[in-house]
């Protein structure tokens, strides 16, 4: 007598799904868009360069030599001019530093002068940040100098090495994450809205008057989502690698197993509220009390280094942070699936812990 | 898709052997359904003869809800026997749920499908491949076949929901108001739907508030009123009874109404873009 509906049932959800143009404009676009905005703004501001200002006051031998070597550090960016409209470049946030070269600058600083030459430096308070990158490359540079006319060695030497070994950018550490992110929106509110929809409108209570098995139709639901975040997934990573030169070093399959065990977190949590949600206006307040905490805490835009300690100690536990650390451990250190085993434990438990909400909370019509 | 070991359990119920329901769509037989203190089905046995268009009337919380659920398999009754086309809907919702069809009071279905999608999605659940043009012909929504729900009246609405419970060729058929909310024309139209049901072979059984189409349309109503059925009969008889103890309406009777009116000056045609 027929076999299973299944095949039929993915199909028209799929079908359905696709058509929805909201649900694709929140589940592809918005990340798409997201993961764009961010990337251009290239908020980790690795190789970005600071703006020097310098003021010329000796224009003698000595200056344009320092000048010189300056405009020779790559991370600056020098510009000369005179001390009024540099500084007020430098209010105005454009300049991370202005430097002043006064006029006694060789006749002080030359071998066998007596007192050291004081270099009147400016920086904005304002931008914290880039003026003491700033201030620390100069006063490198001043430190170098001095020790080569001074002529000797510097006592103490750094030797350094890049242990990664890999040029890892912002976009590197932006496109695992909005990975993750996505898969989280789609997840929770693709699910959340389409059930309380087909609950309100009593679809579900006319499936119910018929011989359908339940498990063949959430099987087709869930599977609806799995492959549209896993096409999802596909998408973000060619965008990654096409615009943003995304440096992909992990096993895209094992990238995929963990993107479905993460979906499938955010879709158990979709059926809970779904569940617990009495209409559709509902639906977006309790999804984004969930969303928005976790969209920020678990580090999608910045490493959670930053954060106060406890609040870092509660970020280590969100479900978000386990997707996003585990779909970022294993695109940009190559990690395997048994490396991150850590992640994957925390995911299933939160699998597990969802699905159990989800089956209580649940109902196939309004109460 | 259909469980055959049910069916085959059949004999060996003892009670529910073949001659138990001979001749018979539904056969109900003190069945009870409480919600907490409430009794909302309080011991009610009837049968529907094959074949027949049976109204269930009565008012709102009369029990009538209740009662076509458990018959649809949707509900567990607390005690009582239901045999629904031969199957006892109690002990076999499931298998009772493939031979009937169900028409719910929301017609609604998903958005972003299309009609013919959605008949083949319910042919899928019931294990059938269905001609889905053939069956939107027989509910005259030829035209609309590759058209969205959501740009259907609520007469086609209506009638789409019918065809959703046709694709199984179901023994019997339960309308749950099929005609509140529409217009006088959409109304006729679906009468007329509900007879060629009833050409074809099947059994409907509906609700209704609208007393005169229960009239014109059932061959037998019942009547509930605080869980129980306080009558059951031919509208004829009914109203014979009726008359019978003295009663007279106030008003004399004329040979037409304000409805006849409003069809002989609108017309039959259906209304409907």
């Amino acid at each position: 007598m027929g076999g299973s509906a299944f095949p039929a049932l993915l199909k028209a959800s799929l079908k359905s799904y696709y058509r929805n143009r909201i649900a694709i404009f929140f589940s592809l676009f918005l990340p798409l868009m997201i993961m764009v905005i961010f990337g251009l703004l290239n908020l980790g501001g690795n190789n970005t360069t600071e703006n020097v200002g310098i003021v010329d006051q000796a224009h003698n031998d000595a200056s344009k030599q320092v000048i010189d070597n300056l405009g020779k550090v790559s991370v600056l960016k020098v510009q000369q001019g005179d001390e009024g409209p540099l500084k007020a470049k430098l209010q105005k946030g454009d300049l991370a530093l202005v430097v002043i070269l006064p006029k006694d600058l060789g006749a002080v600083g030359a071998p066998g002068a007596q007192a050291p030459a004081r270099i009147p430096v400016f920086g904005n308070a304002a931008k914290p940040q880039d003026t003491e990158i700033a201030r620390s490359i100069v006063q490198q540079f001043f430190d170098q100098q001095s020790f080569a006319i001074a002529k000797i060695q510097p006592p103490l030497q750094m030797a350094y090495q890049d242990v990664q070994g890999k040029n890892q950018t912002y976009t590197d550490f932006l496109v695992p994450g909005i990975i993750a992110l996505s898969i989280m929106q789609t997840g929770i509110f693709s699910v959340a809205f389409a059930f309380v929809q087909q609950k309100q409108n009593g679809v579900l209570r006319r499936l119910m008057a018929t011989p359908m098995r339940v498990s063949e139709f959430l099987a087709a639901q869930v599977s609806t989502r799995l492959i549209m975040a896993a096409v999802q997934v596909v998408i973000l990573l060619v965008v990654g690698l096409a615009l943003f030169h995304f440096h992909l070093v992990g096993n895209v399959l094992e990238l995929m197993v963990v993107a479905v065990i993460g979906s499938a977190i955010f879709i158990a949590m979709g059926f809970a509220i779904s569940g617990y949600a009495k209409d559709e206006q509902v639906v977006p307040a309790i999804a984004n009390i969930i969303v928005l905490p976790m969209m920020f805490l678990s580090g999608i835009f910045f490493g959670r280094d930053n954060m106060p300690g406890w609040l870092h100690a509660v970020s280590n536990f969100l479900p978000l942070t386990y997707v996003t650390d585990a779909i970022r451990t294993v695109s940009l250190d190559g990690s395997h699936l048994w490396d991150i085993k850590a992640d994957l434990l925390g995911m299933v438990l939160w699998l597990v812990i969802a699905t159990a909400v989800a089956v209580r909370l649940f109902r196939w019509q309004p109460v | 898709m259909i469980e055959i070991s049910a069916v085959r359990q059949f004999p060996v119920t003892g009670a529910l052997d073949a001659s138990y329901a001979q001749g018979l769509a539904i056969k109900v037989e003190d069945l009870r359904k409480t919600y907490g203190e409430v009794v909302a089905v309080d011991g009610i046995s009837f049968s529907v003869r094959e074949h027949e268009i049976f109204g269930i009337l009565g008012p709102n919380g009369a029990g009538k809800t209740t009662t076509v659920e458990i018959l649809e398999g949707l509900r567990p009754a607390d005690s009582g026997k239901a045999m629904v086309a031969g199957v006892d809907v109690l002990r076999y919702p499931t298998r009772v749920k493939s031979l009937i069809g169900v028409q719910l009071q929301s017609a609604n279905f998903w958005d972003n499908l299309r009609l013919t999608e959605i008949i083949d999605v319910f042919a899928a659940i019931y294990g059938r491949r269905v001609d889905a043009m053939a069956i939107l012909t027989k509910v005259d929504l030829r035209d609309k076949a590759k058209a969205y729900t959501k740009h259907l009246s609520g007469g086609q609405k209506q009638r789409f929901s019918i065809a959703t419970a046709l694709v199984n060729e179901p023994r019997v058929i339960f309308l749950d108001e099929p005609t509140t909310g529409l217009d006088p024309q959409a109304r006729r139209n679906l009468w007329e739907l509900v007879r060629s049901l009833r050409e074809e072979g099947a059994t409907v059984v509906m609700t209704t508030h609208y007393l005169e189409e229960a009239e014109v349309l059932c061959d037998r109503v019942a009547i509930m009123d605080e869980g129980r059925i306080v009558t059951l009969d031919t509208p004829d008889a009914l109203i014979e009874r009726l008359l019978a103890k003295g009663f007279r309406r106030k008003k004399a009777e004329r040979e037409a109404n304000l409805e006849d009116v409003f069809i002989d000056l609108t017309g039959k045609d259906l209304r409907e873009d």
